[in-house]
């Protein structure tokens, strides 16, 4: 491992860090209470992920920025593992499968599964070998991830109080996306095939 | 071009940052507190209804309470806290109750 990515892995960990010291040290705390800041987390990662590539059209001149691109399989792989933690939670919360089971039918549960589940195939894949074996495939896999971004947008707003904290995180992702789309039809850029 | 496009972004993040708070289902309750009655006795009355909780708390002047009620769903639960009416009940953002 460079040194670049293992000191974004560090960055990347701090949150699962604070998270954990706040469960091991909170009297009282419940998992429940940590269900919000690991979702809140991996939907973060799964925003930036997503940012990247428009981000790099926006700021061609930029050094930062094709070095984010560069280590995007990584924001991807914490957005999965922030995922992970927060099921974890969940079933900590839940307590048996009998409960979880009877709340599926709820839309901001089950919309939080498939999220997690378009999840699964792109964090399995992210590895060199699967990136060798898929070939053209890998991509087209990846892209599950913008489904993930949508249901995990939608699993927020429905699970949660206000609308308001989710719009305002995925904002800056629906502009920069917006702008990406409009500028992809509007004027073919040959940068296209590079990233 | 690059620099012109982050007002509008900062814009439009305001602008979906303000507009949909004011429609939370949330629920406030304005009954002046030295007449509350307590939260324990309310968590002892629910238990005694079948309800079994995990956290109450205090949210828009109501008792807030997380916990699982007498059909078994996983509910956050809003009473009154001097009638201790029961105000408002949702399972995961879904609303399965809601006082007339």
């Amino acid at each position: 491992m460079s040194v670049g990515k293992s000191m974004l892995w560090a960055v990347l960990a701090v949150p699962a860090i604070v998270i954990a010291y706040r469960y091991a040290t909170t009297p009282d705390i419940l998992p429940g209470d940590l269900l919000h800041p690991t979702g809140e987390w991996s939907a973060r990662l799964i925003i930036v992920a997503l940012m990247l590539t428009p981000l790099a059209s926006l700021f061609p001149g930029n050094r930062v920025v094709p070095w984010l691109v560069r280590h995007r399989r990584s924001f991807g792989v914490a957005a999965f593992a922030y995922a992970v933690l927060h099921l974890l939670f969940y079933v900590l919360d839940m307590e048996t499968i009998a409960a979880m089971v009877a709340e599926l039918e709820a839309p901001g549960i089950w919309t939080g599964w498939l999220a997690l589940l378009c999840l699964v195939p792109p964090a399995l894949a992210s590895n060199d070998a699967a990136m060798r074996l898929l070939r053209r495939n890998w991509k087209r896999v990846q892209r599950l991830v913008y489904p993930a971004a949508v249901l995990t947008l939608l699993h927020w707003m429905l699970v949660h109080d206000g609308l308001a904290p989710a719009l305002v995180q995925f904002a800056p992702l629906f502009i920069l996306q917006a702008w990406h789309l409009a500028r992809t039809f509007t004027q073919p850029p040959p940068e296209r095939t590079m990233i | 071009m690059n620099l012109r496009f982050l007002p509008i972004a900062a814009a439009l993040t305001l602008a979906f940052a303000a507009s949909p708070a004011a429609a939370t289902g949330k629920i406030t309750c304005d009954a002046p507190q030295k007449q509350w009655k307590s939260m324990a006795r309310l968590q002892a009355d629910l238990v005694k209804q079948g309800w079994q909780v995990r956290k109450a708390k205090v949210d828009g002047g109501c008792y807030e309470v997380y916990g699982t009620d007498p059909q078994g769903n996983r509910v956050e639960a809003y009473f009154h806290p001097v009638s201790f009416k029961k105000l408002l009940v949702s399972r995961r953002g879904q609303v399965l109750f809601r006082a007339k």
